[in-house]
């Protein structure tokens, strides 16, 4: 009876609501994402044709909704969500505040697959530009890792081998790029971040692969908690910690090069979002990643909406907005976090 | 790499220059340049076009035309003031755009090194300017207004043969994320010269250059009677547009108006410029005839 009423009066490690509240909050941005553009289309007919009721849009407006609006709205919630869940694993796994998923050398890998595509004399290899940039930012980390070796002893040594990798990459990068001065605006453009040209097809691939990853990252979330313990106290825990954190590397980075592939380099989601959600609830545990993936994912869903609309018909480059908007908002957080421990 | 000999070389001559800068008030006038380095291709057309070609001993590496251009390795985009010395220049065509232009003006002119600074042109008549420049310097200047009143009398023409009293709308493609030129812009000053009406008009405001980038929503809307690829040297055709989701749609692609851009011409603001209004004005009377 007594052990009972002590644990009612602690609060518990997630409050599942939380999540369902985020679930709310993705499919209300989503709604309003596809809703709004450089055409407007009667909201009713939107959620007709959305829900597969009669009534719906028809011919080229019913296009413009299905095959431009709502695979960029889905690609947009992809990314975010897969940048945010592999930053909240990143600085879980490194126990670093400021851990990104880019930091093993993933962006900088990318940036140089991204642009060896654009500047090969080559036709052809342009159109392979999101293979390229995946498999470079694969390559950048194994890299990081092998280098590093002494991984299992201290996550530090794989961070600083990725960082290092990191510049070499750009070194590498820049130098073909001012070796092709030409293919300075397309590699910029990419760099910028871009959902313009999102399709089903990037959708679709983008998906199997971030679904993969997250699923892997929220099956081990309770687990990945041991990581903030030390590795004794993992091991007490039944914590292979060793195993955890090449398993939790792995697929962070596998969803984070998918994302860099699929929409060059969107910044501030990856350390933005977890702090936030980790911020106003006051919990640090990973049991809420899947919140923080859909936090994510609403972030980048608006983000994208502010960049279709804010200089329409122009665009504006997503990692302008995310920053914008994420870096006060960030503050913020940050501020009212010190005002309550204090 | 770094010869000590040519380093000592550089010092006295630049010990020289100092000294003969401080004697002599003022340049006494300019001898004919005989050993001409070109860093922008477009002047490298020019020269070669106004009669200057023989006195023309290095172009940078993207000067790709004509074929009696001297092409070498030197950078247009990041000049490297040794590299140049190496040539034993009297006068460097350098584009006022290039990584730092003005400190490289600067340092070539202590050297007794005569600079002039191409500017990207704005509309037709600076760039006559500049041909007419380029011939005052090189001591060509009949070779220079030949060669104005030559692209003058192509370059009307075409628009004649081409003018249409029907308002084309038209979408100029630099890539495949959607970037456009604007009127504003060069590119978009010879369209409007045929009386085509630009789809990123209405964007202007998001770029001061003239380059915003669209959204694929607003092009299908905006449904463009003729679409320029600029990136058709990317793999970009009339194929891939139709790939894109909604695009076929859009009167350019059902009617197969989807003109690729010859890779060079239309960044190049010398003599070619002619050829790159005809090349329009046969694009825009071929319209509606290949359904």
């Amino acid at each position: 009876m007594k052990t009972a009423s002590t644990e009612s009066t602690l609060s518990p490690i997630w409050n599942w609501k939380i999540t369902a509240l985020s679930f709310a909050l993705l499919f209300f941005v989503g709604i309003l994402a596809v809703s709004f553009g450089p055409v407007s289309l009667d909201f009713m007919k939107i959620i007709k044709t959305l829900f597969g009721l009669p009534g719906g849009l028809n011919g080229q407006e019913r296009t413009l909704l299905i095959d431009l609006r709502l695979p960029r709205a889905l690609l947009a919630a992809l990314v975010g969500a897969a940048l945010a869940t592999s930053g909240a694993v990143y600085q879980t796994v490194f126990r670093n505040p400021l851990a990104d998923p880019y930091l093993l050398g993933a962006a900088a890998g990318a940036g140089l697959g991204a642009t060896i595509a654009i500047t090969s004399a080559g036709a052809d290899l342009y159109s392979l530009l999101p293979i390229f940039s995946f498999v470079g930012a694969i390559l950048a980390v194994l890299v990081s890792f092998f280098i590093s070796g002494k991984f299992f002893a201290e996550p530090n040594s794989l961070l600083l081998s990725g960082i290092a990798v990191g510049s070499f990459a750009t070194a590498v990068q820049t130098y073909l790029q001012q070796r092709n001065s030409s293919s300075l605006r397309p590699v910029y453009s990419w760099i910028l971040g871009e959902l313009t040209v999102a399709n089903w097809q990037k959708v679709a691939w983008s998906s199997i692969y971030i679904f993969i990853a997250l699923t892997i990252l929220i099956t081990v979330s309770k687990q990945l908690d041991g990581l903030m313990l030390t590795d004794e106290e993992a091991y007490s825990l039944g914590i292979n910690p060793n195993r955890l954190r090449v398993i939790a590397v792995v697929a962070a980075t596998l969803a984070t090069a998918t994302a860099v592939s699929a929409s060059g380099l969107i910044g501030f989601v990856g350390i933005v979002v977890p702090h936030l959600v980790r911020g106003i609830t006051h919990r640090v545990t990973n049991r809420g990643l899947l919140t923080i993936a859909l936090v994510g994912a609403s972030f980048l869903v608006l983000a994208d909406l502010g960049a279709r609309t804010l200089l329409s018909p122009a665009e504006l480059p997503i990692g302008v907005i995310t920053a914008f908007v994420g870096a006060p908002f960030f503050l913020v957080v940050l501020r009212k976090k010190r005002l309550v421990s204090k | 790499m770094f010869k000590s000999k040519n380093f000592g070389l550089l010092i006295s001559v630049a010990a020289i220059a100092a000294i003969v800068t401080q004697t002599l008030p003022a340049y006494a006038a300019n001898p004919i340049p005989k050993r001409i380095i070109s860093l922008s291709p477009s002047a490298t057309e020019t020269l070669f076009a106004i009669g200057a070609g023989k006195q023309v001993i290095a172009v940078d590496d993207l000067s790709n035309y004509p074929s009696a251009a001297p092409i070498t390795k030197l950078s247009a985009f990041s000049p490297n003031v040794e590299a140049l010395l190496n040539y034993k220049p009297d006068l460097i065509i350098l584009n006022a755009d290039a990584t730092k232009a003005l400190e490289i003006k600067a340092a070539l002119e202590k050297l007794k090194i005569a600079v002039f600074l191409e500017r990207a042109p704005d509309n037709l008549k600076q760039a006559y300017s500049e041909v007419t420049a380029l011939g005052r310097i090189t001591g060509n200047l009949t070779g220079a207004q030949s060669t104005i009143s030559n692209m003058k009398s192509r370059i009307s023409a075409a628009i004649k043969s081409a003018r249409k009293t029907k308002k084309i709308t038209f979408f100029h493609e630099l890539d495949n994320t959607l970037y456009s030129a604007t009127s504003d812009t060069f590119i978009g000053k010879v369209y409007k010269d045929f009386n085509l009406s630009n789809v990123a008009d209405p964007a202007a405001s998001a770029d001061s250059a003239g380059y915003p980038q669209l959204q694929s929503e607003y092009l299908i809307k905006a449904n463009p009677g003729i679409i320029f690829l600029s990136d058709a040297q990317y793999g970009e055709s009339i194929s891939t547009l139709m790939k894109r989701p909604g695009w076929n749609g859009i009167a350019a692609v059902k009617n197969k108006d989807v003109i690729s851009l010859p890779e060079d011409i239309p960044s190049r603001w010398g003599p070619r410029l002619a050829d790159f209004y005809e090349f329009i004005a046969k694009s825009i009377s071929q319209i509606g005839t290949k359904k």
